[in-house]
């Protein structure tokens, strides 16, 4: 239950934005219309909100009025929000508290008031956002023992307190907690250990594996070397000929590339007689490699481009790698006294334990992190666990210094020991609470626990609760609660059916990471087609309650859509999959009783405006078929 | 815990179709937990009853309550105002709540929105499995801490019969899928904890009166008298 706040007093301003708003709509008969019916405190029709005059003026009458919510209506220029916003901090009025109307695609005196009035019971509805002051542990746990651990540990100690594990000697077996507060436990010498740490980060690196299928069966010996086994011999090569090969293994990174180009230029440094390269794409595309690559050319290295497969054979004069050129007819031949073969990198010993033990993903060749266009390179599905390095895939150069400076300034947030929060984590209403566990098993961010206290109003004295750190508001407990006990801050469930109370023809719920992206580019695309739509925007698509398809379409809608993140591709795990078996349920209930098909689910991204007004045609198109919604409920 | 379904809604539209005005009430126990019957469900079931009427020109106006147990009188007693408002109840408890709520309030005719399964386990979001047939006679002591009642189809209290197939039972499961043996679930269990000389062990036949209703059970320790 949204709690409701007795003391509101609302201000509105109707910004005329220079004349652009009286164009198409008199706002003095907006403000008359709207004093008329609506409960506020304050309402004043300006001609342009954001001068510094007008400012002052609004200043004073928040105070004057002792107004604690705000709504402005006029354009929707990202300016006038911030500087809204701005003043709202400014003077003390919560920020979730202000509401922001566009109406300069208000057709008419009609449509202004009703997106004002809507916008206004929108305020009424909501929940006070409060902040949370909470201590945190400053130390940070660093997991792994190569260089980019090391790297990662020694910047993140210049600002707090760092432990660097290897993983191996003193190894990780459990952990519990939350962002902030961690606690890891240990299995050191031994003997279990507990430690606490506010933030996690998993550095363990990528181990470079031979694989010689890729080689035509080349096993490894003195003058066939794998890349690591060359780096890591450092011997002398004055007076020989080295050949390396490229492209066969290590296909998705620089890592290789990059490698051998140092090892090209250290070779000729130190008298080498001949240092081939070949390879079958150029790979040099970070910071300083080109120059490298240069530099190389100019020493003599030669770069020797190759298609298709290549041969390794051995001569008297040596070793020779057989290849074919792309533009020569006759196969071309590189001798040399070693030669030396590129490797794949895997993920290191225990990616694969911590993942499990930290129920964070993995994702392609097994190392972190699923494959996810919303995925930040260090962030885990886990607020507070984060990558640095190869670990979550082979990286190159300065993109480890750039994780390092994300990491920095994710995990300083901590350093002071405290950190204030606003309250928009999903509350939940004790006496409501089975605890049944659902709304625990299904956040994707393990952000959930079980509290247990004579102050929770049920027969387990207990209730979930969600932790302001750890949760990422995805709302999918919500939609999940089979007792209909948690509600997420500013979308909930009375909030989002007060949208469909009179729906559109259409209504579409939409993905703020994606759908609703794609609507307000769908809009300026094809105007003339949003007529019949009514967007409801969710933070997610997992918060897409059933009840929500079925209320919208019970009031009055012919259709119902879920515009959601492409498959594999939502910020939060599971949440646009959560949304389609919902969808899936949802549409059998309808054919249970005839209502025909109603309901459409779209994966659309924030960019395909075209597809989003193509997905609303077929909703047409579909509801043309099943005639009007049989099922609308006559109040 | 107790696991139900929901039944189908064609069913509750048929037990419905000479009332008018009805309370679908929920139950906040065991089919909150299996999410069969709280107060989400509650929700769904009546918009989707309320659409059905709609579109056949006969609206219905539900009622929505949702209470802690309906196995217990006093939580039932807080449906008197709904129930004094409407012709008929549904309820989305388990058969148990269903009869006592219906108890409660003997002159209201109350139907089941549910068809009550198990006693079961909730293995993950979803999904849930048989593991008790309270048959009044447990014999997990002889077994591995495995239930051969509930866990093997032919309930067989002395080793796996023909149809133990590589560790599968040759009856398929409603939802077709493979069962386990429960006997061979017992042999792998009582072999792991090295109790395998517990399969020769013969278990009597068993007493079945103690599986058979009407079943009372009271303590006279805890008895009050309310005289």
């Amino acid at each position: 239950m949204t709690k409701q706040i007795t003391n509101i007093r609302i201000g509105i301003y109707l910004c005329d934005c220079d004349g652009k708003v009286s164009k198409k709509v008199d706002l003095n008969s907006v403000k008359v219309a709207i004093q008329s019916k609506a409960e506020f405190e304050y309402i004043r029709a300006v001609e342009v909100a954001c001068t510094k005059a007008e400012r002052e003026q609004i200043v004073a009458e928040i105070d004057k009025y002792s107004l604690n919510r705000l709504l402005v209506a006029g354009c929707s220029d990202p300016f006038i929000v911030r500087q809204f916003l701005q003043l709202a901090d400014d003077k003390g009025i919560n920020r979730y508290n202000v509401e922001f109307v566009d109406l300069s695609a208000a057709e008419s005196v009609g449509a202004a008031v009703s997106a004002v009035d809507t916008a206004l019971n929108r305020l009424h509805l909501r929940a006070e956002v409060g902040y949370e002051e909470l201590a945190v542990i400053p130390d940070v746990l660093v997991i792994g023992a190569g260089s980019e651990a090391a790297a990662a540990a020694k910047a993140i100690a210049k600002n707090q307190p760092v432990v660097q594990i290897d993983n191996v000697g003193t190894r990780v077996i459990g952990l519990d907690g939350f962002p902030g507060a961690f606690t890891v436990i240990l299995l050191e010498n031994g003997q279990t250990v507990k430690k606490d740490f506010g933030a996690i980060v998993l550095a363990l690196g990528a181990v470079p594996q031979y694989d010689k299928s890729k080689y035509g069966g080349v096993e490894l010996g003195a003058d066939v070397l794998s890349l690591s086994q060359f780096i890591n011999a450092g011997k002398d090569y004055a007076g020989k000929k080295v050949g390396f090969a490229l492209g066969k293994a290590d296909e998705d990174s620089l890592l290789s590339f990059a490698a051998v180009l140092k090892a090209a230029l250290d070779l000729k440094e130190k008298g080498a007689s001949e240092v081939s390269i070949i390879y079958e794409d150029m790979k040099i595309c970070a910071d300083g490699l080109e120059q490298e690559y240069e530099r190389a050319r100019k020493k003599g290295v030669n770069f020797l481009k190759y298609t298709g497969e290549f041969q390794i054979t051995r001569f008297a004069s040596g070793i020779a790698f057989m290849y074919r050129e792309p533009f020569l007819a006759d196969p071309a031949k590189i001798v040399a006294d070693y030669i030396v073969l590129a490797e794949d990198f895997v993920p290191a010993a225990g990616t694969l334990e911590l993942a499990e033990i930290f129920d964070i993903r993995t994702g392609p060749g097994g190392f972190f992190q699923k494959d996810n266009v919303h995925s930040l390179p260090i962030r885990s599905n886990r607020a507070g666990i984060f990558f640095v390095g190869s670990c979550h895939g082979p990286i190159h150069g300065t993109d480890l210094y750039n994780e390092i400076e994300a990491v920095l300034a994710e995990v300083s947030a901590f350093a002071k020991g405290k950190v204030s929060v606003p309250s928009l984590q999903p509350k939940v209403e004790a006496e409501k609470c089975a605890v049944c566990l659902t709304c625990y098993r299904c956040c994707p961010h393990h952000a959930i626990e079980i509290v247990h206290g004579e102050e929770y109003n049920n027969m387990y004295f207990s209730a979930a609760r969600m932790n302001p750190l750890a949760c990422q508001r995805c709302g999918v407990c919500a939609a999940e609660c089979p007792g209909k006990a948690i509600q997420l801050p500013l979308y909930s469930d009375q909030e989002i059916l007060f949208e469909v109370q009179q729906p559109a023809r259409i209504v579409a719920y939409a993905c703020e990471n994606s759908g609703f992206l794609a609507s307000e580019f769908a809009k300026t695309l094809d105007p003339e087609l949003q007529k019949d739509l009514q967007i409801v925007e969710v933070p997610c698509s997992g918060k897409i309650d059933i009840i929500y398809l079925l209320k919208a379409l019970e009031n009055g809608a012919d259709g119902v859509m879920l515009c959601v993140c492409h498959k594999e591709n939502c910020k939060f795990v599971w949440g646009n999959d959560r949304a389609e078996q919902r969808k899936v349920r949802a549409q059998q209930i309808l054919n249970q009783v005839g209502l025909g098909e109603r309901i459409d689910f779209v994966h659309v991204a924030a960019n395909q405006g075209n597809q989003f007004n193509t997905a609303v045609k077929a909703m047409a198109e579909k509801i043309r078929q099943s005639g009007t919604n049989p099922g609308k409920v006559v109040k | 815990m107790i696991v139900a379904e929901g039944k189908p809604v064609e069913k509750i539209l048929e037990m419905l179709a000479p009332y008018k005005k009805v309370l679908i009430a929920g139950c906040r126990g065991c089919v909150t937990v299996c999410l069969t019957g709280g107060e989400k469900e509650v929700g769904i079931l009546a918009s989707q009853i309320r659409m059905a009427r709609s579109k056949d020109g006969n609206p219905i106006e539900i009622l929505e309550q949702t209470e802690e147990r309906q196995c217990d009188a006093e939580y039932n007693a807080k449906f008197l105002e709904n129930v004094g408002k409407v012709d008929a109840i549904v309820s989305l408890a388990c058969g148990i709540g269903i009869q006592y709520l219906g108890e409660k309030y003997p002159l209201t005719p109350i139907y089941p929105g549910v068809n009550t399964l198990m006693l079961g386990a909730n293995i993950d979001v979803g999904r849930w499995e048989e593991r008790c047939f309270a048959c009044g006679d447990c014999v997990l002591d002889k077994t591995g801490g495995i239930c051969p009642i509930a866990r093997c189809s032919k309930s067989l209290l002395n080793g796996p019969c023909g149809g133990s197939q590589f560790g599968k039972c040759e009856v398929s499961a409603p939802v077709k899928e493979d069962i386990p043996c429960g006997w061979q679930l017992i042999y792998d269990r009582l072999s792991a904890l090295g109790q395998l000389d517990k399969m020769s062990e013969i278990i009597p036949a068993k007493n079945w009166l103690r599986a058979k209703g009407p079943r009372t059970y009271v303590r006279e320790d805890l008895t009050l008298d309310r005289s």
